[in-house]
């Protein structure tokens, strides 16, 4: 089919927009999670929603009510995941393993407690990046407007704790402050990032890019910008591969983001072949 | 001395404990003999129905579950185990089923495939139709979407050959009762040849014959007996992820026939028909799938022939059908 012409249908339009912003969002806070070793921590918030869905439809709240239900418990979840971390003496992976099999296994029984539902579950968790709503594409542009006046606002306490949690805390930062907004502000993205595109994107937007950037980039201003631009093309480029070879779109999507990570960490070998090891 | 006490009231405790338990087995035990275990909603409500009040049905999927992702709790192995009779629909349908009945250890339990009178075909999303579609000769992308068509009993001919089945397998576990079994069968059958030819004269008048479902194809058996257009978003599997040109080919297919409305199907998230029922600018009716039923029909009590008369009240109104 003609690539131009399928690009004047609306859900073609609202996913290479809305995509591109979610894209933004999760490469930047990427970078500081996956330096922070949360990386995981999009897939363990996702495993939450699941149980929050199962309340919201067992209280037959639809799609976006249901957020309502969903939000609270994954920003609680979210924090829980950072108090284990620092009172728990559990590193990052162990307290995201630990909530997320929480969060699924109440869902679970929940699901089997509850006596049924009136829709299936699975169908109302996941949202398809070629389903996207006019309405949806204004959520994720204030979410991602937020997300980056916030990072502006905190870059430098964001930018110790990445590195070091004791040095940031020594030189004065308030790093548990800091820390809680870095990590509700993940879970406010993966919560309506998981509605809008679904699980397997918003993982890989996460990790992907950061992972890439930091394999290029000397100076972090650089490998934020980096991943955030990595990020986005990968969306743009694609959401076209896939309509050009008619293959699912995300799932294109996070192999392009794949392939965008190997040849990085090809250039790296190509100049810098002291460091690679 | 001490010890003794200790094991004496061991012993009371215990064999009460044994009282109590034989007690409460003997208050779930029903009046009746045979146990019915049915997997979907269709042969739960046909089973019913050829049972009266002469054996008791149960329904092992819980409500508004996909019957795709089901796995049954230790709970339905145990039910399943002390029934005499398992019913499922087909191996295409409940590929666990199988499975699950080989699983289980007895030697009084009978197993029901009750689709095995019923010829079977292939889904096909419109591009493998190969018919008068400007685009079919352009893309040969769909071959992967073949595979056997398990919404077998949206066909009311073959819904008559699975009560057909479904009786020999009561009357096998209960022949005492059999001309009961019999007799309901046959009600049944004669309310499934109403029901179908209901569905001729209501459909035999409509605007347009092609019928739009934004979601994975499920109304095959129902549009090829109504001699009606079937155009489905995506293929049996509802695991698959529709592609942007396939949806843009859909959106192109509904501006064409001229349709007033895009189907999609009730239980499941209706986000990717309304998506291209607005890029299409049609409104949205929903149709029954009828493998499960959703908690408050469960409550209601709703049967087959409910969803069905549902059903066809939307293709009406979907399609246009004039009204004699």
């Amino acid at each position: 089919m003609n690539l131009l012409e399928i690009l004047s249908y609306g859900f073609i339009q609202r996913a290479l927009l809305a995509g591109t912003l979610i894209a933004l969002l999760c490469s930047v806070l990427g970078v500081f999670l996956v330096l922070r070793r949360l990386s995981l921590i999009g897939d363990g918030l996702a495993h939450v929603t699941f149980g929050s869905t199962a309340i919201a439809l067992a209280l037959k709240m639809y799609s976006a009510m249901s957020l309502l239900v969903s939000m609270p418990i994954v920003l609680l979840a979210s924090i829980g995941i950072l108090k284990l971390t620092e009172k728990g003496r559990l590193s990052g992976d162990a307290a995201i393993g630990l909530v997320s099999a929480l969060g699924i296994s109440a869902g679970i029984i929940l699901a089997s407690v509850g006596g049924g539902y009136n829709v299936d579950l699975l169908s109302y968790l996941f949202g398809n990046i070629l389903s996207i709503r006019s309405e949806e594409v204004v959520i994720a542009a204030l979410l991602c407007v937020g997300v980056l006046l916030l990072v502006t606002f905190y870059y430098h306490e964001l930018f110790a704790i990445s590195f070091s949690d004791e040095l940031a805390k020594v030189s004065g930062v308030r790093t548990s402050y800091i820390n809680a907004i870095l990590v509700l502000l993940t879970a406010l993205s993966v919560v309506l990032a998981m509605k809008l595109v679904g699980i397997m994107l918003i993982s890989s937007l996460l990790i992907v890019p950061a992972a890439a950037a930091l394999q290029l980039a000397r100076g972090f201003k650089v490998c934020i910008i980096l991943a955030a631009l990595q990020g986005c093309s990968s969306v743009v480029i694609g959401i076209i591969i896939s309509i050009m070879s008619n293959l699912p779109a995300s799932a294109t999507i996070v192999m392009v983001n794949l392939l965008f990570f190997t040849v990085s960490c090809v250039i790296r070998r190509i100049i810098h072949p002291k460091n690679s090891n | 001395m001490k010890s003794r006490i200790g094991v004496v009231i061991l012993v009371v405790l215990c064999s009460a404990a044994l009282f109590l338990a034989s007690c409460k087995k003997g208050e779930e035990k029903p009046a009746v003999s045979l146990q019915v275990v049915t997997t979907l909603f269709p042969l739960y409500d046909f089973a019913r129905t050829i049972a009266g009040d002469k054996a008791h049905v149960t329904m092992l999927l819980p409500p508004g579950v996909e019957p795709h992702t089901f796995e049954p709790r230790p709970e339905d192995m145990i039910r399943i185990s002390r029934a005499g009779l398992f019913i499922y629909t087909n191996k295409y349908m409940e590929p666990w089923a199988e499975k699950v009945v080989s699983g289980i250890d007895s030697r009084t339990l009978r197993v029901v495939n009750a689709g095995e009178r019923v010829t079977y075909h292939a889904g096909v999303t419109e591009d493998e139709h190969g018919h008068d579609h400007t685009k079919s000769g352009e893309h040969d992308h769909h071959h992967d979407q073949k595979g056997m068509d398990p919404h077998i009993w949206l066909d009311f001919d073959n819904a008559a050959l699975m009560v057909d089945t479904i009786l020999d397998g009561f009357v096998a576990a209960d022949p005492a009762n059999g001309d009961v079994y019999r007799q309901n069968a046959e009600t049944l059958k004669r309310r499934l040849v109403k029901l179908d030819l209901q569905y001729r004269k209501t459909l035999a008048l409509c605007s347009t014959r092609t019928l739009l479902h934004g979601g994975h194809y499920t109304f095959g058996y129902l549009a090829r007996r109504y001699n009606l257009d079937y155009h489905a978003l995506s293929g049996i599997s509802s695991d698959s992820e529709p592609s942007a040109e396939r949806m843009a080919s859909l959106v192109r297919e509904i501006r064409s026939s001229g349709a007033r409305y895009l189907f999609a199907e009730e239980l499941l998230s209706p986000r990717l028909t309304e998506t291209l029922a607005n890029e299409a600018g049609v409104g949205v009716l929903m149709l029954h799938g009828a493998h499960n039923l959703s908690r408050d029909d469960m409550a209601r009590n709703v049967t087959f022939f409910d969803l069905m008369d549902r059903n066809l009240e939307q293709l009406q109104k979907g399609l246009q059908c004039r009204t004699k």
